[in-house]
């Protein structure tokens, strides 16, 4: 089975095939096809031929003009403006949990992160691809290629959860290498050594920079108290030293201290034009989705 | 069909099982260590240990009632016995020259019949006919003819040696097929000296199950021509201060013998059939008292008198006390029990056993010497409490003549020792079954229920190491 398949199952596929994302904030590109964008570089459309400078690409020399004026011309293009879009994946140790017989909140994300993707490439977006945990890593740049989606899913594919970084500068890094404001999708589930105040306080420098951040928070019912486990001696992943004999399922604070720290992060990020989007490993990706962008329609 | 031996084990292997799982749901225990990264919500539980309310590892768990299971089952002796299929029979039918006297064989050869053919005259079993030998008749000539022709002819001249028809029975068991028990009968008139010979073997080959005896009744007695003959005048050297010299005196007394009370080292007086010796005798004594049990006279010695007379006895051992008594088993069923003590011993080769203790050894010998006999007993004539056994005085009369008579068969006389007892009561060290013993009995499975027990053992053993946490 190719990575391709499985990410993307059909009946994932087929359930997003008429979805679109739909940008809320300004960007400065428009989506191809129906935006041109007045920034010069590798479209479709050709636009003039300038003076050939050390470090231009090879291939878009034009021979034939060389032929008869002797001179390096290369061409030039209007670029087909597209949205620049980031997918920001928590590889921390903590997302390698999946609960009782669940799926671990790092595959989810990843089939949440690839039917995203899928989404973005068809809409003409370029999307790349970071992920922080053990170290912030920019895995790949925004492209809108063919094939593209191929190379974001075997990273993804490569993706093996530990550390216990926070998303913080990873953003940062992203904020750096995105040349313009573009969007920026961070799959967590925002267990912050600090409390979620690093990372909002980078989701909201990359709101400064007029980019869409949007927050997919990613728990298990365990997590969350729905489905709280039974009596045992508990540890953080991330944290494994530090250990808690509990009850969480008789423990009726549990599930209220869980729901105050996220409403807390949400609280942080809405502040600052952040989309906090939560959700649970036991609802299906496909229905995640639909109901999200359901609600991002309005 | 499974059988158990000991079906006891079965049960307690069983309830041996039910300890691992009862430890298992009872106990209280650390709860597991699992991972949750949303641990710092989680309020501290003063509890440190949970309950076990179902298995946690019930493969480990299965495994481990498993093998106390299947060891309680080896333990049980378990069998594999294919379903019954009736019961053959084999018959010994004794053809010995005994058979022949008061009309004995036509009623045997009747009685076998009656025992092996069925209603449509077909055979049920095997035929063994036996005298000093055994000859297992081939089962197709197993017919009303044959019987016929039994029945006409005379039996042989030959004694009778209970040893050989006891040996051919193994042999005829193999021979059965279609049947998983076997039922001996032992037709015969009962001639006890025929076990002597080949008793030993036996002992370790004997058939595992009972053997039915069809005793028929018995013939005149052959040796009365030597009581006739006896010498009643007795001679009985004993100390007269020795109060036990008072019962065999009286017992003999009694049996018909006129009993002269002799002090060792004093002349013998002439002409006693009987010279009793009870007590250490001197030197002339004892030179003196051998030439006349080689001229007709009976010389019985007690193991008192033994050491003094040991060269000229029939006796392997020197007295030597061996251990405390028992019962003297004789010929024709005649027993005394209560002997004090006994001493070790047995028949020099010539010799003959005429009495056994229970455990099979010889209690009493006897040999010609000359014209007369010399009999040595075991253990000393007037100790213990035999002296009060109403058979007291007939063995005493018993032992006065025991040699046996001239007509007779050699060991006619001789007892039915604790081997022979054994083997006809199905009472024997191999005793397997009471009246039936199985032919062929079945596919033992203790060895390979033991070998699934290792192997469940092994199992358990490196599910347990590979586990983090056992069970």
């Amino acid at each position: 089975m190719t990575a391709s398949t499985d990410f993307l199952p059909p009946g994932l596929l087929e359930h997003l095939g008429g979805l679109e994302i739909i940008a809320k904030t300004v960007v400065r590109g428009f989506q191809a096809g129906v935006h041109r964008s007045p920034l010069r570089g590798a479209g479709e459309d050709f636009a003039k031929h300038r003076d050939y400078q050390q470090g231009d690409d090879v291939r878009y020399l034009d021979w034939k003009l060389y032929a008869r004026t002797d001179s390096l011309y290369v061409r030039e293009f209007e670029e087909r403006s597209n949205l620049q879009s980031y997918i920001v994946m928590d590889a921390s140790a903590s997302m390698d949990y999946g609960g009782a017989g669940g799926v671990a909140k790092l595959r989810y994300g990843s089939y949440l992160a690839a039917a995203l993707a899928h989404l973005m490439l068809g809409a003409g977006d370029a999307v790349g691809l970071a992920a922080f945990g053990a170290e912030p890593r920019l895995l790949l740049g925004p492209r809108a290629r063919k094939g593209h989606l191929h190379d974001l899913l075997l990273n993804l594919e490569r993706l093996r959860p530990g550390g216990q970084g926070g998303a913080a500068d990873v953003l940062d890094r992203v904020g750096v290498a995105m040349r313009r404001g573009g969007r920026v999708i961070i799959l967590s589930d925002l267990l912050e050594d600090d409390g979620g105040d690093a990372l909002a306080a980078a989701a909201g420098r990359l709101r400064a920079r007029g980019d869409e951040v949007i927050v997919l928070r990613i728990l298990t019912p365990e997590e969350s108290g729905e489905a709280a486990p039974d009596a045992g001696l508990f540890y953080d992943p991330e944290h494994p030293a530090r250990q808690v004999p509990a009850t969480p399922r008789q423990d009726a604070g549990y599930p209220r201290r869980v729901a105050e720290y996220y409403a807390s992060i949400a609280g942080r990020l809405r502040e600052r034009g952040v989309e906090y989007v939560p959700l649970l490993t036991s609802e299906p990706v496909e229905q995640a989705l639909v109901a999200w962008v359901n609600r991002r329609r309005g | 069909m499974l059988a158990f031996g000991t079906p006891a084990f079965v049960l307690a292997g069983a309830l041996a099982a039910l300890v691992p799982l009862a430890l298992h749901l009872i106990r209280r225990r650390p709860p597991a260590r699992a991972p949750l990264p949303t641990e710092r919500f989680l309020t501290p539980d003063p509890r440190t240990s949970v309950r076990v309310s179902r298995p946690t590892d019930p493969l480990l768990l299965a495994l481990r009632m498993l093998l106390l299971v299947l060891a309680g089952a080896a333990f049980a002796r378990p069998a594999w016995v294919p379903r019954a299929r009736g019961t053959s029979e084999i018959v010994l039918l004794d053809r010995g020259a005994a058979m022949a006297s008061g009309d004995g064989w036509r009623p045997a050869v009747l009685a076998a019949r009656g025992q092996l053919l069925g209603a449509d005259g077909r055979s049920r079993g095997e035929l063994v006919l036996f005298d000093t030998a055994a000859v297992r008749v081939p089962r197709r000539h197993i017919t009303p003819a044959l019987f016929d022709s039994l029945a006409s002819a005379p039996p042989s001249a030959s004694a009778v040696r209970y040893a050989a028809a006891l040996r051919a029975i193994p042999d005829a068991a193999r021979e059965l097929r279609g049947a998983d028990s076997v039922r001996v009968t032992m037709i015969t008139r009962p001639r006890w000296g025929g076990w002597s010979d080949g008793l030993a073997p036996l002992r370790r080959a004997a058939w595992p199950g009972a053997i039915e005896l069809v005793a028929l009744p018995d013939a005149p007695a052959a040796d009365s021509a030597l009581r006739d003959t006896t010498p009643k005048r007795a001679l009985y050297l004993a100390d007269p201060r020795d109060r036990a010299t008072a019962y065999p005196s009286a017992a003999l007394q009694a049996t018909g013998w006129n009993v002269t009370l002799v002090t060792p080292g004093q002349p013998l007086p002439p002409g006693a059939g009987l010279i009793v010796a009870a007590a250490p005798l001197p030197e002339a004594t004892a030179r003196e008292i051998v030439p006349r049990a080689a001229g007709g006279a009976t010389l019985l010695v007690d193991a008192a008198a033994i050491p003094s007379l040991a060269a000229a006895l029939p006796w392997t051992e020197p007295a030597r006390a061996d251990s405390s008594g028992g019962t003297m088993w004789f010929g024709g069923g005649l027993r005394l029990g209560g002997a004090a003590a006994r001493v070790g011993g047995d028949a020099r080769r010539g010799a003959a056993v005429i009495a056994a203790w229970d455990d099979g050894r010889s209690a009493a010998v006897a040999r010609r010497t000359g014209a007369g006999c010399t009999v040595v007993v075991g253990t000393r004539l007037g100790r213990g409490e035999m002296v009060l056994d109403p058979a007291y005085p007939r063995v005493l009369d018993r032992l006065a003549h025991g040699c046996p008579s001239p007509g007779n068969h050699a060991g006619d006389d001789a007892p039915l020792d604790a081997g022979a007892r054994a083997v006809l009561a199905g009472q024997g060290g191999r005793t397997v079954a009471a009246g039936a013993a199985r032919a062929g009995g079945g596919v033992a499975l203790g060895r390979w229920t033991m070998a699934a027990a290792l192997l469940v053992a092994l199992a358990e053993t490196f599910l347990a190491y590979g586990r983090k946490k056992p069970a």
